[in-house]
């Protein structure tokens, strides 16, 4: 269960600040509407640790996460654009997910290529990403994402960019890869249509608080 | 654009209106920059030459003497210059070439020269020896000749000026040539290290040197009356190489083409006069050509005076000047 | 759709007659020279000027080589440390390099590092050991040219680096990547291209210079082939040779500027960012990024303190009484703020040419359109490649043929010279920033059908004023510290403030010298700090 309690965030100005509580179990997505500007990104940059709290707590089971900097956090995130390396080959996009070495081993090597036919990418392993289309773009990155195996998925409007049948298509796999995988997902959106999709509990921005609607 | 026309407009306007004020006769005079400087020689010269004679000296000033020479060549036959002042005696043939200058027809025997110069067209107005100018609070034991220059210790550095854009490099060129002969190009092979730059003119040199990025530059024995008439500084000096100091012999000459003969050979008698002869020392920083009653200022006493002129003929050095700089430039690394 | 077709295809015009009137220009210089001797005779080309050639090719490599290793570091430095107080001033002045007046700039320069200079006495003072002559010969070169470029190229970076996407560091970051992969993976992609066209304008620069070479060049050995020309003219009057010569360097240069995929500096004038990266460096690296700031920052300001401490020492009171001093500075104000207005109205027809022909929906379907735009661009930065010895002279040989007052000439020829000087740099700020409101604001603009005056007054300037007070200060300044036209055109009644300094330095008069350098020093900071104020103080955001 990832655990998140009273994590508050004051802004530089000093003058507001957020407050932020959730719980929610593996396989479950919860879905965090807003408008912009009201501190739903601010959220997940707290969990996946790119700010730091003035108080509160996250905890995954039993591992506090809190303190942790953000490369050891169990975290994967996927932003709306910007995912992806669009000069390098899909392949090492996906590998980039676990191996840092510039050496590819042969073992990452085949994982990356069974991964690729569970998204619908294997015809395009050694293709560039600048060459791919916006829906197979995200497909890449979440290939990454279950490369990584990380139990937390943190989605920042992953598809508002895309057509409503390529967003539909890959909210979907989001749900899918969210039960595989035992994925806790945090799913933020400004399109209520996304939740009722695929969303176990929705929260909203409320006077700079969450909420659970 | 209608600003930048109406601005143009109005330069012509002024410079034709400045031109043609009254009849006086306007003598035109290119030389280099440093003499047409408001601390130079020219305003004095003017004042006094205006006093003597109705009309206008007007002084151009070039960059440098050659390129006063070129600015002739470039303007041709619509030249407004009545003379060429500045050349010294190495380049003087050059412009002799040109076939643009006009016999002078006046006597120069009485000068006082070290040398013996005459040459139909150029008039000596002063002379110079080149001499390396040193910081005597900084360098105890200055080399006495140029075979000791050569033999100084590893870090030591002189400062010279490109043979190819200026007179005083080329003046150590001509000055090497003179006392090595055929063995110059190992001369400068042996002096290489020591030089620090090679400027285009004595400016950066003078400029490096005061710095103090190199102990010794090439300038003139003239030098230091600078610094103590105008700074009271006294720790300048020049090293004395016995064997005697190129020497640099500036002239001046009528060009053909001028419609004003009269007046300028005029100017090239009054070039002879006290007056002028008070004018140079510290004008100029260089010896007149005229003993005067008045002397030259006491500082000039302090200055070393080289046992002799050391000067190749123009002909000469016009005729081996091209190989006399190729030799200095494979000496130096080509 | 039709009228605005109409209307755009005119506007072509005054782009299309600038672009032709330099083409013609350039001919005519040329041309001038070879017919201004009767019977021009082109004589051999010695060996040595091939030694020049390859020495010249080998130090811009060089210098273009360290100048961006060392612009990188800066800019990488700069990128990652976005909080300390003084930046954005910092930053401001490190891009000023490109308009100091390089002779001045030198004299700093060997103050501080020179044989005598600061850092080899206080190593003697300290440690009883001196560095000797190393800034003379290829590694004063070199010196100086990393001076006057790597703070220029870091500038350019700089805006590349901040270019990227925060969440590209965030996905870095959380993936655990090292200093050096994020280099390779995140920042290198976006700063190839940059790089390349930097290189090129750097190359050029380091190509054709003069005043470094001549000073610290040490030996004839060191000589670029701007010195050949200037030996040619000036003391052979060779006119054959120079031309000769000079058709070299435009040959090799304009192979630069042509394959150099249409030469574009990134100079620019966006603030620096103020959202810093989310990414708290490791402690090593944030030492060395912090040493590599306060290195150069040394390394630059140093110099710059030395001619103000220099210039101190001055009598000011006794210079600014000084006519020629006075005159010149007028002269040089005058002739500044003029060629300043010309350059920008030159860089925005030019730019609004280029613009039309290269937008999908002005004008890219006419014919032709592709070779019309790399004649645009081409006419405004070949006079980079064209000494100005050779200009000059073809201006001087022009002056002949048309007799007019030389104070006439001497402001034409100057005022050309630097409004030719500065277009190159103009035009590449202003032709991205103009081709940019035009893919934004086009459709809204023709569907309004506003007219060109009310395009100019509701949509460029407000976009792009920052840009136009950037272009402005940058040809001022090109123009006050330009000692190149001016010394075939000085004179005491035409002076200049560079030309009346080194006149004073050839003078003895060095006391009076440092006090002017320092007076040109001053005032080529503020205005290029000040002058883009005048253009409206606020940018609107890219």
């Amino acid at each position: 269960m990832l655990k998140i309690s009273h994590l508050e965030f004051t802004h530089k100005d000093a003058k507001h600040s957020y407050t932020y509580t959730m719980n929610l179990e593996e396989k479950e997505i919860v879905g965090i509407l807003g408008e912009s500007g009201s501190g739903k990104s601010t959220f997940l940059d707290l969990v996946a640790g790119f700010s730091t709290s003035s108080s509160g707590s996250i905890e995954l089971d039993t591992q506090v996460l809190t303190q942790m900097s953000v490369e050891k956090r169990p975290i994967t995130i996927l932003f709306q654009s910007h995912n992806l390396f669009e000069h390098l080959t899909v392949q090492k996009n996906v590998l980039l997910g676990v191996s840092k070495v510039l050496k590819e081993n042969i073992e990452d090597v085949n994982k990356v290529q069974g991964i690729l036919k569970e998204v619908g990418l294997e015809e395009y392993e050694h293709t560039q990403v600048s060459k791919l289309s916006g829906g197979q773009q995200q497909r890449v990155a979440l290939a990454r994402v279950l490369i990584r195996r990380e139990p937390i998925l943190l989605l920042d409007e992953p598809f508002s960019g895309l057509d409503i049948a390529t967003r539909l298509e890959m909210l979907d796999l989001v749900q899918t890869i969210t039960i595989e995988n035992k994925i806790h997902t945090i799913m933020v959106t400004h399109d209520i249509e996304d939740c009722k999709r695929i969303a176990n509990h929705v929260y909203k921005m409320q006077n700079n608080t969450l909420v659970e609607q | 654009m209608i600003k930048t026309i109406q601005l143009l407009l109005l330069l012509l306007l002024l410079s034709t209106t400045a031109n043609a004020s009254g009849t006086k006769p306007t003598l035109t005079i290119y030389t280099y920059d440093s003499f047409t400087a408001s601390w130079g020689a020219a305003p004095k010269i003017k004042e006094a030459f205006e006093k003597l004679h109705y009309c206008n000296v007007k002084f151009v000033g070039v960059s440098s003497a050659i390129g006063a020479l070129r600015k002739i060549q470039l303007e041709g036959k619509n030249t407004k210059a009545d003379i060429l002042l500045g050349l010294d005696t190495s380049i003087a043939q050059v412009a002799n070439k040109t076939g643009l200058f006009a016999k002078h027809e006046l006597n120069t025997s009485k000068l006082v020269l070290p040398v013996t110069y005459s040459d139909e067209n150029f008039v000596p107005y002063d002379y110079s020896y080149f001499a390396f100018v040193y910081d005597e609070e900084k360098l105890k034991n200055p080399p006495l000749s140029l075979e000791a220059l050569a033999s100084m210790p590893k870090d030591f550095k002189i400062i010279m000026q490109d043979p190819r854009s200026s007179t005083v490099g080329l003046g150590l060129l001509l000055w090497v040539k003179s006392v090595y002969g055929t063995k110059a190009g190992e001369y400068w092979k042996k002096l290489s290290p020591h030089i620090l730059t090679i400027t285009k003119g004595w400016s950066e040199a003078y400029g490096l040197f005061l710095r103090g990025e190199a102990d010794m530059v090439l300038s003139y024995t003239t030098s230091p009356a600078y610094h103590m008439i105008e700074e009271h500084k006294y720790n300048f000096k020049t090293a004395n190489f016995p064997k005697g100091h190129y020497g640099q012999v500036e002239v001046a000459a009528i060009l053909k083409s001028s419609k004003n003969q009269a007046l300028a050979k005029k100017f090239l008698t009054f070039m002879h006069s006290e007056t002028f002869a008070n004018i140079i020392p510290t004008t100029n920083w260089a010896y007149p050509i005229v003993k005067t009653k008045k002397g030259l200022p006491t500082a000039f006493e302090k200055l070393n005076i080289p046992s002799k002129m050391l000067l190749i003929d123009g002909k000469e050095v016009e005729r081996n000047r091209k190989k006399i700089v190729n030799e200095w430039l494979e000496a130096l690394g080509r | 759709m039709f009228k605005n077709y109409q209307r755009i295809k005119f506007s072509l015009l005054p782009g299309t007659l600038i672009s032709l009137t330099l083409l013609t220009f350039a001919f005519v210089l040329f041309y001038t020279l070879y017919t201004s001797q009767e019977n021009l005779v082109f004589t051999q080309i010695e060996p040595r000027v091939w030694l020049l050639l390859k020495f010249t090719v080998y130090q811009a490599f060089l210098s273009t080589l360290f100048s961006l290793v060392v612009g990188m570091l800066l800019a990488w430095s700069l990128a990652h440390q976005a909080k300390f107080r003084g930046r954005s001033w910092l930053v401001a002045l490190f891009s000023s390099s490109l308009v100091l007046p390089t002779l001045i700039v030198v004299f700093g320069l060997i103050t501080v590092l020179g044989r005598n200079g600061w850092v080899n006495q206080v190593s003697l003072y300290l440690f009883d050991y001196s560095f000797g002559a190393y800034l003379y010969g290829l590694g004063g070169i070199l010196v100086a040219h990393v001076y006057l470029n790597a703070s220029f190229a870091s500038r350019s970076l700089l805006h590349s680096f901040e270019s990227i996407p925060k969440e590209k560091y965030k996905l870095a970051k959380s993936l655990n990547f090292t200093t050096f992969q994020r280099f390779m993976y995140v920042e290198w992609p976006v700063l190839k291209p940059t790089l390349l066209s930097i290189a090129s304008t750097i190359f050029l620069l380091c190509f054709t210079s003069f005043a470094i070479v001549l000073v610290l060049g040490g030996s004839p050995a060191y000589n670029t082939l701007e010195v050949a020309i200037y030996e040619a003219v000036k003391l052979d009057f060779d006119i054959a040779m120079a031309l000769k010569l000079a058709l070299i360097q435009l040959g090799l240069t304009t192979l630069l500027v042509v394959f150099s995929a249409n030469f574009r500096t990134h100079i620019s004038n966006l603030k620096t960012a103020t959202q810093a990266i989310a990414w708290e460096e490791k402690r090593e690296v944030k030492y060395l990024q912090r040493g590599i700031i306060f290195l150069f920052t040394l390394f630059f300001i140093l110099p710059l303190f030395a001619i103000v401490v220099d210039g101190l020492g001055a009598d000011f009171s006794k210079i600014l009484q000084e006519k020629l001093f006075i005159k010149s500075f007028f002269t040089s104000m005058g002739l500044a703020t003029l060629s300043s207005i010309i350059t920008l109205l030159f860089a925005i027809l030019l730019s609004d040419a280029k613009r039309n022909l290269s937008l999908r929906y002005r004008l890219e379907d006419l014919p032709f359109s592709k070779l019309f735009n790399i004649v645009l661009s081409f006419s405004g930065n070949l006079y980079l490649a064209i000494p100005s010895l050779i200009m000059g002279l073809g201006f001087f040989l022009l002056s002949q043929r048309y007799e007019a007052p030389l104070a006439l000439w001497s402001t034409v020829a100057l005022l050309t010279a630097n409004v030719l000087m500065s277009l190159p740099f103009a035009q590449s700020v202003l032709a991205p920033a103009m081709q940019r409101t035009a893919q934004r604001y086009d459709r809204l603009v023709f569907s309004l059908n506003l007219t060109k005056i009310q395009r100019w007054v509701y949509v460029e300037y407000p976009y792009l004023k920052s840009s136009l007070g950037y272009v402005f200060a940058l040809a001022f300044c090109f123009s006050l510290g330009d000692l190149g036209m001016i010394a075939l055109f000085g004179s005491d009644e035409f002076s200049t403030l560079p030309w009346y300094l080194y006149q004073l330095m050839g003078s003895y008069r060095s006391s009076d010298a440092s006090g002017v350098a320092l007076i040109l020093l001053v005032i080529t900071l503020s205005a290029f700090i000040f002058l883009p104020k005048l253009f409206g103080g606020n940018h609107v955001k890219d």
